[in-house]
Order: C-alpha cells, then structure tokens, then sequence
C-alpha cells in the first residue's frame, strides 16, 4: 500500500483504470501516434464482444501479471496459480459480452479473480509444490535468503488464515495498490467496510504474526 | 474523546489521513496507539513480501495456454447471432417442405419417393414461405416468390439430371392423364 487514498469520484468514471504497476504501465506507454493504452484496451474489449479472440490477447498480456499474482496470493504456489490465472481469463472472455464499462475493466477482472480464487479455496485442493524465492539478493548470504524466504513464507499462510474479506481486502489494497473504492467495488461492499476489513486484518495479521514468531 | 476510534478511522490514520481531533486522540490514547502500531508493524511486513516470480518463458506459456483454451470455446455470437441457427432450421424447414410438400396419398407400407422437383407447393399455398421471408437476404428473392416466380427460380436452378427426371416424370403422368 503505498498510502494512496480514494480520490473521491475517481472510480466514476466508468473506464477508470487503476494504477498498472510501473513496469507494465512502461511496457503500455502510448506510441507516439498510436491510440493510448485506455483507447487500445477498450478497442481490443470492443473486438472480443464481436468475438475477435485474438484481441483478447492483447487483455492477457496487460493483465496477466496482475492476475497471475493475485491468484498466488490465494494458493501459495506456482502451479494452482498458473491453473487459476487461466480459468480467470477463460472465464472473463466467455463474460466479456456482458461487459458494459461501468466499472474499469480491470475492476472487472480482478473482482473475476477473486470469484475464481474463492471457489478454489471452496474446492481445497491439496497444495502443489511451492517455487522457490527467485529474487536473489546479491547483498544478502545463503543463510539469510533462506530465512527471508521462510519468513515470506509464514507470513502468506498467515494472510491465508484470514476471513475471506479481510484477506481479500489486504491482497488487493497492499499488493494490487487498489483505492478503497476500487476495492468496494471488486468487493460488492462500501468504502468504510473496505476500511474497516483492512484494519481488523491488519490487526489479525499481526497477531497471526505474534503466534508463529513472526 | 471519550471512546475509542473506530476501525474506519484507524485506516485513515494509518494512511496518514484523519481529522486533529482524531490525531489528538491519538496522542493520548495508548491503546489506539498500540492497535495502530500493530496495524503499521503487519503493513510493512506484509509489503515486503512478494510472489516469487515465475520463469521467463512462463508469461507465454500462460498466453498460449488460454489462446488454446478460448479456441476450444464455442464462437461466440453477436447480438443478432441467434437469428443465425433460427434461419438455419428455417432453411431445413423450407427445403423438407419444398421436397415433400402435397402430393398424393402413399400407400401404406410404400415408402415415398417422389421427386424433389415434385414437392415445390403453390406460392399461395406456401405456408413456410412467411417464414423464409423473414430471413430472406436478398429482396429480390422475396419479390421473386410474391410475384410467382418461385417455380420459375426453381426450375431454373435445376441441374441436368434433375431437370432430365423432371422432364421424364411429366411424361409419365401426362401419359397417365394426371395432368
């Protein structure tokens, strides 16, 4: 969470968009003649409602990070993740035609994801084998990397131990930089519940924290 | 104040947000203090923590996996898209009438085998025409079948051999004096 507060008719609008992180937002700067990336992505929504699949491509790329790693969030591991992120846009492109741009697409998506991560947590699946960390940091040692891990570890089955909107409401609010309303409307819920789950999860997690020795 | 601040207004004050009196409270409040530290101490940990990620060559994989999975769905119609199998079956509807249509009685036990040529009814006494006209494309078609030139257009269409088995079945029932 980056301390970003509900700009108070932001999601108004009805394409609104959340921030992208940075390094999709630089893979989608605009052409200097070309549509913006906002103008691209409705024109590629537009395409699929005629059931043009190729341009649902173009969704996927922008938003498979984003969901990929909502979804790991939810399973904790690589494979489940993989598995969800694509039911996530099998299921948003078999939707699409219902689309009508009340909401940001990615709004849309997300609130898809969360759909299809709480059926799969509904479903418990056993979980697969976890990837190992893979941001090596050259500043740290082999014995710190791993107790970093560990601790990374810990505290994603920590959020997992979460009530549903509690977790849900951390997941998006501090890995997905949603505003409060963005988050509300994923939800279906109201901007104070947002704030409120954010808090008491908050306070949750750390007492979770507290009971695994952090 | 009296009691002490709510959830909502403990998320405002975590995001640096809050009314003074509220940050007042604050500051003489151990116990809103200490929940708001621990709420602070949970969000730094938890921001630290990310996915890991995944092999490069995984977000094309991911791409080709759901390109296969949407090419498997089934296409996907548009708003009129439905009239598509409804004229379709309206089609078979027309081209079963236009082959069976009226004729004589069969006997029993003899299976028919009328020509299709045979089966073409009267354009007055098409029912199944309404319906073709509704999906009819081409208005000419439609005006063709008003104006009585369906047979015409029919037998125009006609290739060799079936034309040949129209010729030879008229004979026939000329000679037999059906006509």
């Amino acid at each position: 969470m980056t301390g970003k507060k509900d700009e108070e008719g932001k999601m108004d609008a009805p394409t609104s968009t959340p921030a992208l992180p940075a390094v999709l937002a630089a893979d989608e700067a605009p052409a200097e003649t070309g549509p913006s990336p906002r103008e691209a992505e409705r024109a590629a929504i537009e395409a699929c409602k005629r059931g043009e699949r190729e341009a649902f491509d173009q969704l996927v790329v922008r938003y498979q990070r984003e969901i990929y790693r909502l979804c790991y969030r939810y399973v904790n591991n690589h494979e489940d993740a993989n598995d969800l992120a694509q039911e996530v846009f099998l299921r948003a492109w078999r939707a699409i035609g219902r689309f009508r741009g009340q909401s940001a697409f990615s709004t849309w998506l997300y609130r898809i994801g969360i759909n299809a991560c709480l059926n799969f947590r509904a479903a418990r699946r056993p979980p697969a084998q976890e990837l190992p960390e893979t941001i090596p940091d050259p500043g740290v040692g082999a014995a710190e990397r791993v107790e970093r891990a560990e601790q990374a570890r810990r505290l994603r089955e920590a959020v997992g131990r979460l009530p549903e909107k509690q977790r849900a409401t951390l997941i998006l609010k501090i890995y997905h930089d949603l505003t409060h309303k963005e988050v509300a409307q994923v939800l279906g819920s109201t901007v104070g519940t947002v704030k409120a789950n954010l808090f008491h999860g908050l306070g949750n997690l750390r007492k979770l924290m507290a009971e695994e020795g952090e | 104040m009296a009691s002490h601040l709510s959830d909502r207004t403990m998320t405002d004050l975590l995001e640096g947000e809050g009314t003074p009196e509220q940050r007042a409270h604050l500051a003489s409040c151990a116990a809103c203090r200490s929940r708001l530290d621990n709420a602070r101490a949970a969000l730094e940990a938890a921001s630290k923590v990310d996915v890991p990620e995944p092999p490069g060559l995984y977000w094309e994989a991911l791409r080709r996996n759901v390109r296969r999975r949407i090419a498997e769905e089934p296409e996907r119609r548009t708003r009129w898209g439905w009239l598509a199998p409804l004229a379709a079956a309206a089609a078979v509807v027309v081209i079963v009438a236009l082959s069976v249509g009226e004729r004589p009685p069969t006997p029993a036990g003899v299976a028919p085998t009328l020509p299709a040529w045979s089966a073409l009814p009267p354009v007055e006494e098409d029912d199944n025409l309404a319906v073709v006209n509704g999906f009819a494309e081409e208005e000419a078609l439609v005006a063709d079948w008003e104006e009585g030139r369906g047979l015409a257009a029919f037998v125009a269409a006609l290739s060799d051999q079936e034309s040949e088995a129209l010729t030879m079945a008229l004979r026939v029932e000329q000679q037999e004096g059906e006509l």
